[in-house]
């Protein structure tokens, strides 16, 4: 999983004439780039490869006990109709989030990029929801959404006399668990739309203007096409976000239910193997999820990406 | 100044010459609980000069188990952690643990500790852990919304057609906007099996031997929870989560009435701006007389520490279960005194008569008939089961037909087919 420091290709790219030179020395660049290795193979490379091998196993909770099962863990998997209904439910989830993040991200942004009164202020608004930690996040909307003392139960109760309980209506849940999560990006997604905004040029917008373009025709035939970089940077993180980070939230929040209506992927994989114990189990389903993000992820490179311009 | 510096150096030295043994205990006390805990501790500190017990709350009960197995697999596991009653199995099978009958050698007298505690943790007679936070589940109800209602104030409900008509009542005199909800659902599951003397596993509920199959998709189990539905419908019964959550909504007179573990009298007591009564649990007619079940936590002592330690350890151990300090454990909280000399202090002390709501587990509990369906379940992988059941009734209970048994009957068998994979796994993993 690519950590979160990864940043868009923006303009710069650099030549390779110009490394040689800044770096006679064939050694030390290696050298230089070993200590992230050295993270990556530790932090990363080890427990994938501790996962597969451990997904073949039935693992006593203790880890005093390992029976080789073969494939028992992956037959199970897709035989179990509660793997299959999660795996729905996350590409719900993972898609309306995604959808909603970059919309109204892109939204705000734009606003944002106006020069209005007190412009710093509201851009610190938007963007602190994702300097707040997953538990304050999830504790803030799981207070706003209580069934018996919620504020916004209560407002709606009153304007429209319907009574909101997602503890009783699933879907409503994931409705909610959805907002919540695409909330919690919603200033990640606006600091790079703000950082691309700026770097589109103005002299290009001006001459539409003077060509008597309109300001939505501006916005999809300039600024959208000049920001796809960003657009298909945030894809790729959002769609991450959606299918990695979102445990916190959903373990504050509703903790998968009711029922197993906001089980999702990572959900899962944590009741399974944190709380039933379940650890060569729990291996397997990190497997094909690692898998299944990972195609997915070469996918949208392979697809999405002609669409990118990088100018 | 001088003075005070030379004082200090001899303190730091005395420090020095007494070599402490440290005890860490990982326990999963949270809100009114985790003070409780540390008056024991620091009690217990204060007399034994030479040990110092460091407690730490480490999270939920799920939470503390997985990482007191994290910690035993890096080999660093904490002392004593506190395991609730469904890792009993997986705790008895770990071969992590030193079971407290060896520590306490086999002159220690058990005979004190309250009879359906000590059976219910006992395997063959002999005790493993250490009981410490006892509770069972009691019906809580609002006087106030009674009254309201035009309920008498001191006729809670007996059977569940009571409950569901006074539940209407209630909903439609618009005394509250809902009549009941539970704590910890899956548990008042089970004490309804435990409470009308049904079985909830084969095997004698997996105390004769290893538990292979469930029992709670017969038609006991589909009685209550169709009940249940019907309840949830007619806006009776509101779901309140898997936990302490719905306390919130019957101490902000959401629902007259709450099912959920004794453990809470405490601070329930001190929260409500309203008459709190509370009664025994409600009964399905026409089924036999069970008893109610213990639940909460006890004490496990971990392998891989000194023979110093393990001294230490039994110190604390018998400090928890002095008299005193069960009995201020239980005015704090709501839970059972481990002993039986500590309930006759605090009947003898008048407690009971001043605060009549901490009697009525005791009154229930040992009222009830002492059946072996009533002893506890002991399940393999009961964690994960207890979770199944959860999800079951969840999804139960967001049923909007009218068809309630027949699909109480399709949840629950297909919530006890996964039940029985969960044992067959364990099964395969430590054998019959």
């Amino acid at each position: 999983m690519p950590g979160e420091e990864e940043f868009p290709r923006f303009q710069f790219s650099l030549r390779g004439g110009k490394m040689q030179r800044r770096f006679p020395n064939k050694v030390l660049p290696y050298l230089l780039v070993s200590p992230s290795i050295v993270v990556v193979i530790i932090f990363l490379v080890i427990p994938t490869i501790q996962s597969l091998y451990m997904s073949f196993f039935r693992v006593s909770p203790f880890g005093d006990r390992l029976i080789f099962v073969k494939f028992y863990n992956f037959t199970k998997l897709f035989k179990s109709t509660d793997y299959v209904h999660s795996l729905l439910i996350t590409l719900v989830f993972a898609a309306a989030v995604v959808a909603l993040g970059i919309t109204i991200g892109l939204l705000i942004s734009v606003v944002l990029n106006q020069r209005l009164k007190g412009l710093n202020y509201y851009r610190t608004l938007f963007i602190w929801t994702y300097a707040i930690s997953p538990a304050v996040a999830g504790t803030i909307w799981a207070l706003m959404f209580d069934p018996s003392s919620g504020p916004i139960v209560y407002i709606i109760k009153t304007l429209f006399n319907v009574k909101l309980n997602w503890m009783m209506n699933g879907n409503l849940a994931l409705v909610i668990v959805i907002i919540a999560a695409s909330w919690k990006m919603l200033g990640y997604n606006i600091i790079f739309f703000l950082a691309g905004l700026q770097t589109i040029p103005e002299e290009l917008l001006e001459a539409a203007s003077i060509d008597g373009a309109s300001s939505v025709r501006k916005f999809f035939k300039i600024t959208l096409p000049l920001l796809s970089p960003t657009t298909f940077f945030l894809l790729i993180m959002n769609m991450l976000y959606a299918f990695f980070q979102v445990f916190g939230l959903i373990d504050i929040m509703t903790k998968g239910g009711p029922g197993n209506a906001t089980e999702v992927l990572v959900y899962k994989l944590y009741r399974d193997g944190f709380i039933n114990l379940d650890t060569g189990f729990a291996s397997a389903q990190s497997v094909v999820l690692f898998v299944f993000v990972a195609i997915l992820t070469a996918l949208q490179f392979k697809y999405a990406e002609r669409r990118v311009f990088y100018g | 100044m001088k003075k005070v510096l030379v004082f200090l150096f001899i303190v730091l030295l005395m420090t020095v010459a007494l070599p402490k043994v440290t005890i860490t205990l990982w326990h999963a006390m949270s809100g009114s609980r985790l003070p409780a805990v540390e008056a024991i501790v620091n009690g217990f500190n204060a007399t034994h000069p030479d040990i110092e017990v460091v407690a730490q709350f480490t999270g939920s009960y799920a939470e503390t188990l997985t990482k007191a197995i994290a910690a035993y697999r890096a080999n660093d596991q904490p002392h004593i952690v506190q395991v609730y009653e469904v890792g009993l199995q997986t705790m008895l099978d770990s071969g992590a643990i030193v079971p407290v009958y060896e520590l306490a050698g086999p002159d220690f007298d058990w005979g004190d500790v309250i009879g359906p505690i000590l059976e219910y943790y006992s395997v063959n007679g002999k005790l493993y852990s250490m009981p410490f936070n006892s509770s069972t589940a009691i019906l809580y109800y609002n006087k106030d919304i009674f009254k309201a209602a035009g309920l008498d104030p001191n006729k809670p409900p007996t059977t569940f057609s009571e409950l569901y008509e006074y539940g209407r009542k209630i909903v439609e005199s618009g005394a509250a906007p809902g009549g009941i909800s539970f704590g910890w659902p899956a548990w008042v599951f089970e004490q309804m099996h435990a409470y009308h003397a049904q079985f909830y596993a084969n095997n004698e509920n997996g105390r004769k031997a290893k538990a292979t199959e469930v029992y709670f998709n017969k038609d006991f189990g589909i009685d209550v929870m169709a009940e249940w539905m019907k309840w949830a419908q007619d806006k009776v019964l509101v779901y309140g989560g898997r936990e302490y959550s719905a306390n919130q909504a019957f101490l902000s007179s959401q629902v007259a009435m709450l099912i959920q573990s004794t453990s809470s009298v405490g601070s329930i007591e001190s929260k409500a701006n309203f008459n709190v009564g509370t009664t025994f649990l409600p009964r399905i007619e026409g089924y036999p007389r069970g008893n109610s079940v213990i639940g909460g936590a006890t004490l496990w002592v971990m392998k891989g520490h000194t023979q110093k330690e393990y001294e230490a350890i039994w110190e604390f151990l018998q400090y928890v279960m002095k008299t005193e300090v069960t009995m201020q454990w239980h005015k704090s909280t709501g839970y059972f005194p481990a002993t039986n000399s500590a309930v006759k202090a605090l009947l003898d002390e008048g407690w009971f008569v001043e605060h009549p709501n901490h009697l009525t587990a005791f009154l229930q509990i040992l009222s009830g008939t002492r059946v072996p369906e009533a002893q506890g379940v002991r399940l393999g992988n009961f964690v994960a089961i207890r979770d199944v059941v959860d999800s079951a009734i969840e999804e139960a209970l967001q049923y909007t037909g009218t068809n309630y048994k027949k699909e109480a009957k399709r949840i629950l068998d297909n919530a006890a087919k996964k039940a029985n994979t969960i044992l067959e796994e364990y099964t395969m993993i430590y054998g019959k």
